[in-house]
């Protein structure tokens, strides 16, 4: 079975169908539902988050159900608007990265020589130059914002993206229909966005899945720093402030416990939704599976071995 | 089929946890030796080792100002008073033209060589040949400096400028036997110290901690009873508390939020802290270079909107109070007038009559709530503060809500301290919170607030006096300041001065800043205290000399 | 070889990249250091001081292609410059004994992660859909999405604050004195625990993953299953013939995790004030100290391209394929 096939077969339902035939995939998206809910509907639910509603430091209460923060506002509301926040700014700076990366793979894989060369060089180089402290360097310097932080994270996250998407739209290129439409004389993007990228749709969403984790933890981090726009309420402000009103001392552990655990939750949901989108991906696991129900409806019991059926093409 | 493998991995977990808990030993954090004293003022990742008393207050370590070198007068802001230290007297002379300073005998360099006024007459010509290390601007009024013999030195001035005591009495003194032969003074990193101070011996220097032993030859006989100062290094104050609160650090000058339950309730015999308001008074300054802040009408109603209890409440956690109209922290004790702060009542916290006041400024509201300024523009601000400066940021946030209440919008607006230190010393803002300066006298305090001579046009960055007011009374006051040297009329003219302050409120003072001093009495005792006021506790107060103080009455227990 | 010095080049690219990067973005923003370091002081300081700190920084206006030529110039010198916020201390001597740490903190995470998460892996995929490999995988990705310094604010919490099992801080005691002695070296492994505890905790579950899902798939290939029908014992195949080939994915990923855990320890040194480089670089980023910034930022650069060109070395001995091929 060719790969091109399978993946042109691909629409939502598919999709929607590979999720909920995985129980971890469907665990994750309903996590995922539940924080996007949060996000969308739960800053209307709270009050301020940056209002002073009662004394700083109070542990959580029938009042205020996660406590108060150092500065005395409400722990709940910062989390849930923080949600948004994050959140926009993590799938943003996921897609981007994508983006990013699948235009430059594609362009490099697809037209070779020379410019392949240049763009394979350039993400080899942001490969290896270590991501974080160029983060560092880049934030510090420009003005603290979200847009800042955006650029920053698909600045030092799109060269991994863009170095798998080469090498796919290479093995693709070289295959017999792409070929042929070289020979007819399709025009480069028509085989492009007819040919070739229907057959990453699954490589790219997993992609995408991968580079919001990505960017949310490494949003969290530099907003930690204090590199972010410290007035906001975002996740990794809130952790930013909690470090700084001393929550370690004061055993305010209500102060950053839930944002912690929610960066942890979306995180993990994130994960294990991708295991889902895996399954589409990866024919081989897709086989395996099918095997597996053959087997099972037959009575008989899978080996713990695995079962080989090997795809040759 | 069951394949052997290798060894079951929760074997290797087990192992691993063993290791863990193997490592992990007790609760025991053994203290520090007797006669041991750790100290955390400077918070850094790491420690590099100098200690040159000259250059910039930031490259040398914590003790080299007070505590290796020596100032000639020691300041005590508590008592508001000069403490004799290397010199131990001083006169007037040729019409306040000529300052002559006697300097005190027997005192010995840590390597044994006598210190006499030839060194003071040295160390000035030094900041002379090398403006950098100029740290005071002393050369901006003197005109020469000599030893008239080895106990006398005389300061001549270029003009009466009584003020300039100040910073004469503030400069650290280096031996000329040394520096003499040392080609680049500003770069220097003064390895191994050759001081007077009581610590001089550089006993441990590593990246994350080093030790000072005692002077052997200090001038004070007996003294310091403290052996050795020891420094770790913690990359902020959060690393900094959390040892302190854990009895591994004795002497702290840090801001602690909550600190009774979180310091001193942990072991109330011992734990203590001292924050007495001898900091810089923190402002919030309007630009009065345009409308509608050119007015001391709406500046008395800003001030008016805000709950000054709510803000230390919620950014100070109540170490300090509501400043009074004359701006003046406690280090002013001494020169503050009472009956003058009684009748600055615009500091108080009155809606009613900043709305009047707004009105009759003709800042009337419009039909959304906000006030149009006489020409119709709303009046909507920012306030500028530094990110990351948490107490600021909350006091913005207080001041915001409160003039939110008579309708003047404003919104807290967070820089990096450079972009907002570059905003509000070129006046380019509405409103900003921001300090304001020291001295042991109000004059450099109120010549920062409202001198004409500090006014700068917009655009052009001034250190001080941002908001740009100057006021012609003011300035005489401050001139007639200069050429005082009679405490007692000093003191009419700083009352005279408070007054002005009072009548036009050039900005609006908020609170004085605590000066911060945590420590543990388990160790050590003859901390300054509430009880015994004898100087300010903190470790901050490096700049005058007033650790010294500190630092020579601890005794090991 | 020629493998290798394709690497080669590529590395020596990449920290010119570093550099020139480091070099125009902090010059292209406005703000000066002597401003920066004014900030720290909040007022203590008189006015007049700052127009002392310019003079010494001797801050300069000459064009910036020049000054350009004469960093780099100095650079393979090793001549880093003098640090502002730490003036007149030259770069290198801040840096110092500092880099040490953070390499072994973040080395050792690594290290042991990558063997104890590869093991897991491996033996979760062996044993696929056993009591282990439901469960642990699932857990292990959790734990891995948490933020590191948050893993290592909780394990400082509750192991240092509530416990007291391990100290607050620092990469050993203050009374210990740094010599090759056992007290030392168990001092210094108190230190690291919690440390680089957090980190592999949260790193291990890539580690297991990558490895089970390569282990997987070489298991299904038709050279393993003939292992097995040859009868040979089942230990042999399993380490010898899958898991040597499952292990090349993993290690094609390790120079890529260095970078990534040195970022990460920079912030878990943060959080126990551990003498790296991970706070003195944010603080040369806070004071706007160009050459300590630099300074930092090349070195970890040029770390990490280090580490990158011994696992090409180690991607080399593994696999005889690309051996063959470029011989």
């Amino acid at each position: 079975m060719s790969a091109s096939r399978a993946a042109r077969a691909t629409g939502v339902g598919v999709w929607l169908a590979a999720i909920r035939r995985d129980r971890k995939a469907t665990a994750g998206a309903a996590l995922l539902a539940l924080f996007v809910l949060i996000a969308i509907v739960g800053p209307w639910l709270v009050g301020d988050p940056q209002a002073l509603v009662g004394i700083p430091l109070q542990p959580p209460s029938p009042q205020h159900w996660l406590g108060t923060t150092g500065q005395g506002q409400d722990v709940l509301a910062q989390l849930v608007v923080g949600t948004r926040v994050s959140l926009a700014i993590g799938l943003a700076v996921g897609v981007a990265v994508v983006l990013v990366g699948a235009l430059v793979g594609i362009t490099a894989g697809f037209f070779g020589g020379r410019v392949d060369g240049l763009l394979s060089l350039l993400f080899n180089v942001f490969l290896v130059i270590p991501g974080l402290p160029l983060a560092i360097v880049i934030a510090a310097y420009l003005p603290a914002g979200p847009l800042t932080l955006g650029m920053v994270l698909v600045v030092t996250g799109w060269a991994w993206n863009a170095r798998v998407v080469r090498a796919q739209t290479l093995a693709q290129r070289r295959r017999d229909f792409v070929a042929a439409a070289i020979v007819t004389g399709e025009s480069n993007v028509r085989i492009i966005t007819r040919e070739i990228l229907p057959t990453m749709t699954s490589l790219l969403v997993a992609q995408a899945i991968g580079s919001t984790v990505y960017a949310i933890g490494a949003q969290v981090g530099l907003e930690f720093l204090g590199l972010g726009d410290v007035s906001a309420v975002t996740w990794g402000t809130n952790l930013y402030w909690a470090q700084n009103d001393a929550a370690l001392l004061t055993g305010a552990w209500w102060t950053f416990a839930p944002t912690g655990l929610c960066v942890a939750l979306v995180g993990f949901g994130l994960t294990m939704l991708n295991s889902g989108v895996d399954e589409v991906a990866n024919p081989r696991l897709q086989q395996e599976r099918t095997w597996r129900a053959y087997l099972e409806r037959r009575g008989a019991t899978p080996s713990r071995s695995t079962p080989v059926v090997v795809d040759r093409d | 089929m069951r394949p052997r493998a290798p060894a079951h991995p929760a074997a290797r977990v087990a192992v691993l946890l063993l290791a863990f808990t193997g490592l992990a030993c007790g609760r025991d954090r053994p203290p520090a030796p007797h006669g041991v004293l750790v100290v955390s003022q400077e918070q850094q990742a790491s420690w590099s080792r100098n200690f040159n008393p000259l250059t910039t207050a930031t490259a040398a370590r914590w003790p080299t100002l007070a505590g290796v070198y020596e100032p000639l007068l020691v300041f005590n802001s508590v008592r508001s008073e000069y403490v004799p230290w290397l010199a131990i007297a001083h006169q007037w002379r040729d019409g306040n033209l000529t300052l002559r300073m006697t300097t005190r005998d027997s005192v010995l360099w840590s390597d044994g060589r006598p210190f006499t006024a030839r060194d003071v007459a040295f160390t000035f010509g030094l900041l002379k040949r090398f403006p950098a290390l100029d740290r005071r601007g002393v050369w901006g009024f003197l005109s020469g400096v000599r030893a008239l013999d080895d106990r006398t030195v005389e300061f001549r001035f270029q003009r009466e400028f009584i003020p300039g005591f100040d910073e004469l009495a503030a400069q650290q003194i280096v031996p000329e036997h040394v520096w003499s032969k040392v080609a680049d003074p500003v770069a220097f990193p003064n390895e191994n110290p050759v001081a007077t101070g009581p610590f001089t011996e550089v006993r441990v220097f590593r990246n994350q901690v080093y030790e000072l032993g005692r002077n052997p030859r200090y001038w004070q006989h007996g003294l310091p009873r403290v052996e050795v100062l020891r420094f770790p290094a913690y990359p902020s104050n959060d690393r900094a508390n959390l040892a302190l609160v854990f009895d591994e650090v004795d002497w702290a000058g840090n801001f602690i939020p909550a600190i009774d339950r979180v310091y001193v309730g942990r072991e109330p015999k011992f734990h203590r802290y001292w924050f007495p308001l001898t900091g810089s008074s923190i402002f919030l300054y309007p630009n009065t270079t345009h409308a509608p802040f050119d007015d001391a009408r709406v500046r008395k109603a800003l001030s008016m909107a805000i709950d000054r209890e709510l803000l230390v409440d919620v950014a100070l956690y109540r170490y300090s109070r509501p400043a009074d109209a004359t701006g003046l922290s406690d280090a002013y004790a001494a020169w503050r007038s009472s009956a003058v702060a009684a009748r600055g009542d615009w500091v108080r916290h009155e809606v009613a009559r900043a709305n009047a006041l707004l009105d009759s400024a003709g800042c009337r509201r419009g039909a959304d709530g906000v006030r149009r300024a006489p020409d119709g523009t709303p009046l909507r601000y920012d306030i500028l503060t530094v990110s990351g400066w948490s107490d600021w940021v909350r006091a913005a946030q207080v001041i915001a809500r409160g003039l939110g209440a008579v309708g003047v919008e404003a919104s807290v607006k967070t820089y990096d301290f450079s972009a907002w230190f570059q905003r509000v010393q070129e006046g380019r803002f509405d409103l900003s919170l921001g300090w304001s300066f020291e001295g042991p006298t109000p004059y450099l305090f109120y010549r920062w607030l409202m001198s004409s001579a500090t006014v700068k046009p917009v655009g052009e960055a001034s250190m001080g006096n941002w908001q740009r007011y100057g006021s012609p009374a003011a300035d005489r006051a401050l001139a007639a300041f200069e050429h005082e040297a009679d405490p007692a009329r000093q003191k009419v003219l700083a009352e005279e001065l408070q007054r002005i302050f009072v009548e036009e409120a050039p900005a609006i003072p908020l609170y004085p800043n605590p000066s911060w001093a945590e420590y543990s009495t388990r160790r050590f005792e003859g901390f300054p205290s509430r009880e015994d006021p004898f100087a300010d506790p903190s470790p901050n107060k490096f700049d005058r000399g007033e650790c010294l103080l500190v630092l020579t009455s601890l005794t090991p227990r | 070889m020629r493998f290798l010095l394709r690497r080669l080049g590529l590395y020596a690219l990449a920290a010119w990249v570093a550099l020139t990067l480091n070099f125009f973005l902090p010059r292209l923003m406005p703000g000066d250091p002597a401003t920066a370091l004014f900030a720290r002081f909040r007022g203590r300081l008189g006015p007049e001081a700052l127009q002392a700190l310019r003079e010494t920084f001797g801050l300069t206006d000459a064009p910036l292609l020049g000054q350009y030529f004469i960093y780099i110039a100095h650079v393979f010198r090793g001549d880093l410059g003098i640090s502002i916020a730490y003036f007149p201390a030259s770069v290198s001597q801040v840096i110092g004994t500092g880099l040490v740490w953070t390499v072994f903190l973040a080395g050792s995470a690594v290290g042991i992660s990558f063997a104890v998460g590869t093991l897991l892996g491996l033996a979760s995929a062996w044993w696929r859909r056993g009591a282990m490999d439901t469960w642990l995988p699932s857990a292990l990705v959790f734990v891995g999405a948490f933020p590191y310094f948050w893993l290592a604010m909780v394990a400082l919490y509750v192991f240092g604050f509530l416990l007291g099992w391990f100290p607050l801080g620092h990469a050993y005691a203050d009374d210990v004195v740094p010599e090759f002695s056992l007290s030392f070296l168990v001092d210094v492994a108190r230190h690291a625990v919690l440390p680089v505890g957090t980190m592999v905790l949260a790193t291990l579950g890539g580690w297991l993953l990558s490895m089970r899902n390569s282990m997987i798939a070489v298991l299904g290939s038709d050279y393993v299953n003939l292992a097995r029908a040859k009868g040979l014992p089942p230990s042999q195949v399993a380490l010898r013939y899958a898991g040597r080939n499952a292990l090349l994915p993993s290690v094609t990923g390790f120079g890529m995790a260095l970078g990534y855990v040195l970022g990460g320890s920079l912030l878990t040194e943060i959080v126990f004030s551990y003498p790296g480089q991970g706070y003195l670089l944010v603080q040369a980023v806070r004071n706007q100290d160009y050459p300590l910034m630099q300074g930092i930022f090349l070195v970890i650069t040029l770390a990490v391209l280090g580490a990158n060109w011994l696992v090409d070395l180690a991607y080399l001995w593994l696999d005889p394929r690309i051996r063959e091929s470029t011989s």
